[in-house]
């Protein structure tokens, strides 16, 4: 081959590459304060785009009926919705919020490496003003609103402005197979000693006590959570799940927590070969009627309810402490040039009104759960819910804390679970995470 | 007609195409070597960072891993295909094999299935309830929840993927040497190994090297296979690949630098392969 | 020639291994796919693949891998006539130099540019297009193709052009009456390489589609099995049907495939 001629090549063209940085500072004007609007009628015609991930059938139903609602509502406005699924919302959203065509609203996940990079990045617009427009500080409770509030550092999630309210809620809690907890002659367990004993009876009768698939990393940190509710306090979990400076994994309540996972796959408490099963398959395995127990979240119902129907029962960990959430947030683009279409769009979405609609198309409406009429497992986390999310004892997901926790915590906690890591050296992996941002930024 | 004449109007002939292969290929190379001196995150304003990217990517962990990974993976991609591929088309060749397309129809149709599919039906065979674990009577293993096997199980999925080629490559190689050198090395008494070694092996220095070639690269550019089989990097970040450090860089941890730091090594070593392979595997026929 | 029946019946043992191996995976995908969704009921379902087609949107994400497959396949194959025309037949200055440029396209991983093209791409207003995934396959199968039918024109005999000159036909009739209906079997080996390049393609349309309306067959099979709402069946009905179209083609075209996969490498 002819290098000289190809060599060449690269030095003129980096020569004409040479014109600027990548990137630009797309900091928006910050507007200012006292120029909301919200007389919708009065906006003249505008269209709005939206990225939600309300794909799921039921998701999608109350979103479509809200929309017509809406649309009904204020003829001048038209909406241009764009469904994905959430891991799909997720990888897209960030290139979507830095495009030119941005969306004026999207879902946005709550943690570091979502919603507070966007922060930073000054892709999304506080929603303060709104907020005191609207009336959403009454409406949603404090801590539904911390979960969606940064400073302009984007760096501690529970502090600084508004950014986002939620539709629904979500918790992840236990599972349980009520017919076969009654064969093994036991009740919902409302202790953890009560629990322990319920895991040894399944084990001993054959069971697998706890149903489990882990192969995505996803499912490892909510047992971990699990073990960490058991050992630790909320107000504690909670600043290390929001990465809050104060906040330490080495500690004795989180050495026990590491333990107690380690003890349950020496047991042989979870379902064997739970390192190579897909998360999904779990939940699928789990209706078929495998399994006593199944760590999950919430966003479970549909699918176990018409495996198990009543059969299918879901349970507050013992001690009432209990990893939760909201739905994704709904915020505002900062590129957006009709904010205060987007925001009365999401006033709406979150009514009174439209929390039936979210409830009655089989969601789990982040406000007045415990109103809404349902059964069975249904009634189990509706009623959870509403207990939860009005108590202190909610802890965010551990994946929140640091831009890279996602990866990092379920990575660990897998490694922990396969012997690989220590206790010591789990918890020191998950500090070094915590600390590496915290003298990075 | 092998010296052509002379007309400008080649250039416009050739215009269209380069013009489209500079801008979409070429461009974005030298693009990508280009943000591969900044510190990026793909949102904000990008800093000069000069070579430090890649000097990181020997110093930190998780890049050098995957390169490490990706050795591997060239064993199972490359090597044992060519050696399977090397016994089969022997085999094929001395016994006059009844079906022989039919085989050779069958075994090459791995190649042509796209990876996500292969992904999706190897997942199930090494699931705990699958088929890998009733044959071998290990009931409930987690093949690629392990990290001690996980990488062997994508690695296997590769040598299924590869042997079809590196087989009917060989047996198109085997089919153009002339039947006389096979006469006379059996004349001269050469078993089976004898005619491998006299013959065969040196008449398929080509083929092994094009095989070779074929098969690391897409070793190299490993992607679809690993992400969806082995989520998030495997156990233990066990399965992580260049692809897939680049793809997580660039797209979701916001380094962009250090991303396209990673595509310009590859782009390099796939060069170094297909050059020195091309070196050693032409220099007998020169 | 003779073997020892041992030899004989040892081949045949080692080729049944290694056939079932290579169809044992593709097998149990079918009858997956052929499984009642709810597990324990038995009988053949074809209704997956229905359902997969219609309730999975695997119709519409077949449709834009056809969309953008065949894009891919037409721009490439008359770009690279052209181009190998002018490699191949004609002298003009520069002419090697600019044929190994594109050569070099050929060990150029598309993983190592799809991080500059998204940016580049968006700045165009490309990307979430079909444009953003035709155009830089299209560059990566041109690298390809230019040199394939090179091979070609450069082994036509120049009788045959100069019968054509003489009949007064101009080097643009020369190509497109001539050399190019005589150059099929090496223009079906290339189509059916590129097609199935770009059919199988992932990584580029992991990056660039966002829309689901564009997403192709297996972009869609990878959000298919993340989903958690998916049953195994109907996975596998999809997996069946993203893969079906190259298959069907190849069985059809074997012999095609195989020549382009061993000649184009050899040459390589």
């Amino acid at each position: 081959m002819k290098l000289p001629v190809i060599a060449a090549v690269p030095v003129i063209a980096a020569v004409v590459l040479a014109a600027c940085a990548p990137g630009s500072d797309n900091k928006p004007a910050q507007q200012p304060a006292g120029e909301v609007r919200t007389d919708v009628a009065a906006m003249g015609d505008v269209t709005l785009t939206i990225w939600d991930q309300e794909t799921r059938p039921a998701q999608e139903a109350q979103i479509k009926e809200l929309n017509a609602r809406f649309q009904a509502k204020y003829p001048n406005i038209r909406i241009n919705r764009v469904g994905r699924s959430f891991d799909d919302l997720r990888s897209t959203i960030k290139l979507g919020l830095t495009a030119n065509d941005a969306p004026d609203i999207a879902q946005v996940n709550n943690g570091k490496q979502d919603m507070g990079a966007f922060v930073k990045a000054g892709l999304l617009r506080p929603m303060d003003s709104y907020a005191s427009a609207y009336q959403w500080t009454q409406r949603f409770p404090e801590s539904v609103r911390k979960l969606a509030s940064y400073p302009d550092s984007g760096d501690v999630l529970g502090e600084g402005k508004l950014y986002g309210v939620p539709q629904t809620g979500e918790l992840v809690g236990i599972w349980y197979n009520k017919a076969k907890l009654t064969e093994l002659g036991l009740q919902p367990p409302k202790t953890w000693d009560e629990f322990d004993a319920a895991l040894a009876r399944a084990k001993a009768a054959g069971q697998v006590p706890i149903q489990i698939g882990n192969l995505e990393k996803s499912s490892g940190p909510y047992l971990f959570a699990l073990a960490m509710h058991r050992f630790g306090n909320p107000a504690d979990e909670t600043r290390l799940a929001t990465g809050r400076a104060d906040a330490n994994w080495l500690t004795e309540p989180n050495r026990q927590a590491a333990r107690q996972v380690a003890d349950w796959v020496d047991k042989g408490y979870l379902t064997t070969g739970f390192a190579g099963l897909k998360s999904d398959d779990a939940t699928e395995k789990f209706g078929a009627g495998e399994g006593v127990f199944h760590v999950n979240g919430t966003w479970s119902l549909a699918t176990l309810k018409e495996a198990m129907k009543d059969n299918a029962g879901f349970l507050l960990p013992p001690g009432g402490t209990v990893t939760g959430g909201t739905g994704l947030p709904w915020a505002i683009s900062a590129k957006s040039r009709n904010p205060d279409a987007a925001a009365a769009y999401i006033d709406f979405i979150t009514t009174q009104d439209a929390m039936k609609t979210v409830a009655s198309s089989g969601n789990l409406p982040v406000l007045d759960a415990g109103q809404q009429p349902g059964a069975g497992p249904e009634r189990d986390v509706l009623d959870k819910w509403q207990e939860a999310s009005t108590s202190t004892k909610m802890v965010p997901y551990l994946d929140y804390a640091t831009p890279n926790a996602y990866e990092v915590i379920g990575g660990a906690v897998e490694q922990l679970m396969a012997k690989q890591l220590d206790v010591e050296a789990f918890l020191g992996r998950l500090q070094a995470d915590l600390e590496s941002r915290r003298g990075g930024r | 007609m092998a010296v052509g004449e002379p007309r400008r109007v080649g250039y416009l002939y050739a215009l269209p195409a380069l013009l489209v292969y500079v801008a979409f290929l070429l461009f974005p190379l030298l693009h990508s070597g280009w943000l591969s001196l900044f510190a990026w995150d793909g949102l904000s304003l990008g800093t000069w960072a000069g070579l430090s990217n890649y000097a990181s990517l020997f110093s930190e962990e998780g890049a050098a891993a995957a390169f490490g990974h990706v050795g591997v993976l060239i064993l199972f991609f490359s090597v044992l295909p060519v050696c399977i591929g090397l016994v089969l088309a022997t085999a094929l060749h001395r016994v006059r094999i009844r079906g022989l397309p039919f085989f050779r129809t069958v075994l090459f149709l791995p190649q042509v299935i796209a990876m996500v599919v292969v992904a999706v039906a190897w997942q199930r065979i090494f699931a705990p309830d699958g088929a890998l674990n009733f044959v071998l009577g290990t009931e409930g293993k987690a093949w690629l929840g392990d990290s001690a096997t996980a990488l062997l199980s994508v690695g296997i999925v590769g040598t299924w993927v590869q042997t079809g080629l590196a087989m009917v490559l060989f047996l198109g190689g085997i089919g153009k040497v002339s039947a006389d050198l096979f006469d006379a090395a059996r004349l001269d008494g050469a078993g089976p190994a004898g005619e491998f070694r006299a013959v065969i092996l040196p008449a398929l220095r080509g083929e092994i090297g094009v095989a070779l070639t074929l098969t690391v690269i897409a070793a190299l550019r490993t992607f679809d296979l690993v992400y969806m089989m082995t989520p998030l990097g495997g156990p233990g970040g066990s399965t992580t690949v260049p692809a897939y450090e680049i793809y997580q860089r660039a797209f979701h941890t916001g380094q962009v630098g250090s991303a396209a730091a990673i595509g310009v090594v590859i782009t390099v070593l796939a060069f170094l392969v297909t050059y020195v392979i091309t070196r050693v595997a032409g220099r007998e026929r020169a | 020639m003779t073997v020892s029946r041992f030899e004989r019946v040892g081949t045949y043992l080692v080729l049944g291994v290694f056939t079932i191996f290579a169809l044992y995976p593709m097998l149990s995908i079918l009858f997956t796919a052929l499984r009642s969704e709810v597990s324990g009921q038995g009988g053949l379902h074809w209704e997956n693949f229905g359902k997969a087609w219609t309730e999975a949107r695997f119709g519409s994400y077949l449709f834009s891998s056809l969309i953008v497959s065949v894009s891919v396949v037409a721009i490439t194959v008359v770009l690279s006539i052209l181009a190998a025309y002018a490699f191949g037949t004609m002298h003009f200055r520069g002419r090697d130099a600019l044929f190994y440029l594109m050569l070099l396209g050929l060990t150029v991983p598309s993983e190592a540019v799809v991080v500059p093209l998204y940016y580049d791409l968006r700045d165009l207003g490309l990307t979430d297009t079909y444009a953003s995934l035709i155009l830089p396959q299209v560059a990566q199968s041109i690298a390809f193709g230019a040199f394939w039918m090179r091979t070609y024109f450069r082994s036509t005999s120049r009788g045959v052009v100069e019968a054509a000159r003489l009949d007064g036909a101009g080097h643009w009739q020369t190509l497109w009456r001539v050399l190019v209906p005589m150059g099929r079997p090496a223009l079906v080996t290339l189509i059916v390489l590129v097609f199935m390049w770009t059919w199988n393609e992932f990584l580029l349309a992991r990056v660039m589609i966002t829309s689901e309306a564009l997403r192709t067959a297996p972009l869609g099979l990878q959000f298919f099995s993340g989903r958690s709402d998916t049953s195994v069946p109907l996975l596998a009905a999809a997996s069946v049907l993203v893969a079906l179209p190259v298959v069907v083609l190849y069985l059809f075209l074997q012999r095609h495939f195989i020549r382009g996969m061993v000649d184009g490498a050899v040459k390589g």
